[in-house]
């Protein structure tokens, strides 16, 4: 096939063109304009072609989508105030979709999120799955689920209005090299000084190299059309035991002040609270002190990768020793061996 | 008598949230339309903030919603004509700063909005902050004296990643006259013509100091003198914390404030030589504790340093509906431009 991945230089977007790239498809890896390329791992395999896009410019994405078979949209923005994330990832959605159309491409997997589960109305101790309940009040969640809330609204959108094959792949956090420490632990208080929130909450957590392969699957697999498709590893473990490991591999955390989840819940309503009918819902609160973030975080829920394992034909390949194993070792996780490579070592196999 | 106007805004981007939000609450003013080339922005701002129609195409949204008063909120370039389009149908135009790139260009934009008989207001909403309001009421009360010196200073660190130093898609700002310094130019001049409307001689260093093809001018550093009265304007990037200082002297005292960490810091005479620098220091102090509080407050309860913005639109709102001029005149915005003008036209003197 060939794919457009938008986002492709990100975090996960890297794993995502490698994976692509190993399953022997043509990548269409869409970077932003002032993007280093020489530093991604696969900048000059022969199946990698770059595009450089600002998506949140409208003007020439339909023409790099020509001969496309699908596209996988990840790019989205992680930083900046609401409007600038609001650019980033909703008015470029809008425009790859508008783009879609005009080029007449059919099949989109988008990449959303499991911020966009209402976490507060779901009662604790529920399996989080793909029919859980989605935020119904987005003003009191953080900017980045907000912003991918409008995202899914308008992928939704596109599906029902256009004769298009849709599938949502919603990742729970994805983890790997560099981004080990996850804000499902808690909330930063200064540059090195958390405030650890509970300990027993289960972590729906996915390694990257686990994700990326669903990603790809996603494309691939007819069966995934219309399909919303939750990705998170197996044996998902608490944050007590998450931290414990990282803790064994000696990798570098910062310094956490601890607090009961029960506490930091009964701190957060009660200022909740006292803001809703004393201050009229004036005050913005740090994130930590707002219930629904809060939920969002640290509610203990369950979580299942089921319909990923069904309709994708999916398996998590790293357990998560194995995923913190690679993820503090040097092995070039994004390595990719050229077409020739494979065809010269395949020759040299028969030939021996 | 109409007591309400019907409000339209075209460009639904970052700012468009002050605008917005003052539209969304005032009694004196009815959100119809907003309108913006992406629908999806549109339809956002619509329901967030309530108004009753999209658009996508504004002569259209004029056509069909007729309103009274339209915010223009896209980025500088793009002003002029949708504005001449707008005060054509005949409606009065509240127009984010810089109303236009050049002076020449605000000038027939401005005698076309008197020939229509129609308002164009230049958003100058830090005149109306507070503080600002606080120093002209000490000057109008003749306890600073006669005005003598001026200082408008602006320290933000527009290099180091934001809306700015995006190389990626670079903002349009870049593109106008003064390069991103015109983003703040109207603010610091607005406030400069406050209190020395009538500027004589200008002298102006535009400089890149950090370099690069992005940044036409990162600083600017200009003295401006209006008969015996002077005015030092900066901007600077390099300099933090990142803050908003006006400072203003008088023949008889002068006050300070970081329009950013709003405080006033007021030194007058106030019980003869001796005592005035002991009470001074005393007032001021307690002034510096309480600012301290009053700022925490403030960020929570989200009162931003626009605050000046929804006292400027309620008053501009109801001079309209009073058929009264505005808070903001042709004069005003005419002294802020050919200042901003002067200015420019001292680049590359030095």
């Amino acid at each position: 096939m060939k794919l457009l991945v938008t986002g492709a230089s990100g975090f996960l977007g890297q794993y995502v063109v490698t994976e692509a790239l190993r399953s022997g498809h043509q990548v269409r890896a869409v970077v932003r304009p002032m993007s280093n390329e020489k530093r991604l791992a696969w900048h000059n395999h022969a199946n990698v072609e770059f595009i450089r896009l600002d998506l949140r410019r409208k003007n020439g994405i339909a023409d790099e989508l020509k001969d496309v078979d699908a596209v996988i949209h990840l790019a989205a923005a992680k930083e900046g105030d609401f409007y600038t994330r609001f650019a980033g990832t909703v008015i470029a959605t809008e425009n790859l979709l508008d783009a879609m159309i005009e080029a007449k491409i059919k099949r989109l997997v988008h990449i959303s999120t499991f911020s966009v589960y209402d976490y507060l109305r779901t009662p604790s101790g529920t399996n989080i799955t793909e029919k859980t309940l989605i935020e119904s009040d987005p003003l009191e969640r953080d900017e980045y689920a907000q912003t991918k809330l409008l995202q899914e609204e308008l992928v939704r959108e596109f599906e029902q209005k256009n004769q298009v094959e849709v599938t949502i792949v919603r990742p729970g956090l994805v983890y790997g090299r560099d981004n080990l420490w996850s804000s499902l632990l808690g909330g930063q208080l200064t540059n090195n000084l958390w405030l650890r929130i509970g300990g027993y909450a289960t972590m729906p957590l996915t390694y990257v190299e686990n994700c990326a392969p669903a990603i790809v699957l996603a494309a691939e697999h007819p069966e995934a059309i219309g399909q919303t498709i939750n990705i998170v590893d197996d044996n998902l473990p608490n944050q007590r035991a998450y931290v414990k490991k990282q803790e064994k591999r000696k990798y570098p955390l910062p310094k956490m002040i601890r607090i009961n989840w029960t506490l930091m819940r009964t701190i957060a309503w009660t200022m909740w609270k006292y803001n809703k009918v004393v201050l009229k819902g004036q005050a913005r609160l740090p994130g930590i002190a707002n219930p629904v973030i809060l939920d969002a975080r640290f509610k203990h829920f369950r979580f299942s990768n089921l319909p990923a394992k069904e309709i994708l034909n999916w398996k998590p390949k790293y357990s998560l020793d194995k995923a913190l194993e690679r993820s503090c070792s040097n092995e070039e996780l994004l390595k990719v061996q050229q077409p020739s490579d494979t065809v010269e070592e395949k020759e040299l196999v028969v030939s021996g | 008598m109409t007591t309400t106007l019907k409000s339209a805004v075209i460009g639904t981007g970052a700012i468009s949230k002050e605008h917005l939000s003052f539209l969304a609450k005032s009694e004196r003013a009815h959100l119809a339309s907003v309108c913006d080339l992406s629908p999806a922005s549109a339809k956002y701002a619509a329901s967030r903030f309530g108004a009753d129609s999209v658009y996508a195409n504004y002569n259209q949204m004029l056509d069909e919603v007729k309103p009274d008063v339209v915010h223009i909120l896209t980025p500088p370039h793009t002003h002029k004509k949708i504005a001449k389009d707008c005060l054509e149908a005949g409606v009065h135009v509240f127009c984010e700063k810089p109303i236009t790139a050049t002076y020449d260009e605000f000038q027939e934009l401005s005698s076309f909005a008197q020939s229509h008989n129609r308002w164009l207001i230049e958003n100058h909403n830090y005149c109306f902050n507070e503080k600002i309001l606080a120093i002209q009421k000490l000057i109008a009360d003749d306890i600073l004296g006669e005005v003598q010196e001026v200082e408008v200073r602006v320290a933000l660190p527009i290099r180091d990643g934001g809306i700015f130093a995006d190389e990626n898609l670079p903002n349009p700002i870049h593109q106008m006259p003064a390069g991103v310094i015109h983003d703040f130019i109207t603010h610091i001049c607005s406030l400069v013509v406050r209190f020395i409307p009538d500027v004589s001689r200008v002298a102006a260093a535009w400089s890149n100091h950090g370099g690069g093809d992005l940044f036409k001018y990162d600083d600017l550093d200009a003295t401006v003198i209006a008969g015996s009265a002077h005015a030092r304007i900066r901007f600077s990037c390099h300099t933090l914390p990142k803050g908003f200082y006006v400072t203003v002297r008088g023949s008889k005292g002068y006050v300070e404030t970081d329009l950013f960490q709003p405080h006033l810091r007021c030194v007058i005479p106030r019980a003869g030589d001796l005592l005035s620098p002991l009470i001074n220091h005393f007032a001021n102090g307690c002034d510096f504790v309480g600012s301290s509080f009053i700022n925490f407050r403030n960020k929570i309860m989200q009162k931003t340093p626009y605050e000046g913005m929804h006292r400027l639109l309620d008053k501009t709102y109801q001079a309209l509906i009073e058929d009264k001029q505005p808070p903001i005149t042709f004069e005003d915005i005419e002294r802020t431009n050919k200042l901003v003008h002067a200015l420019l036209s001292e680049d590359k003197r030095f």
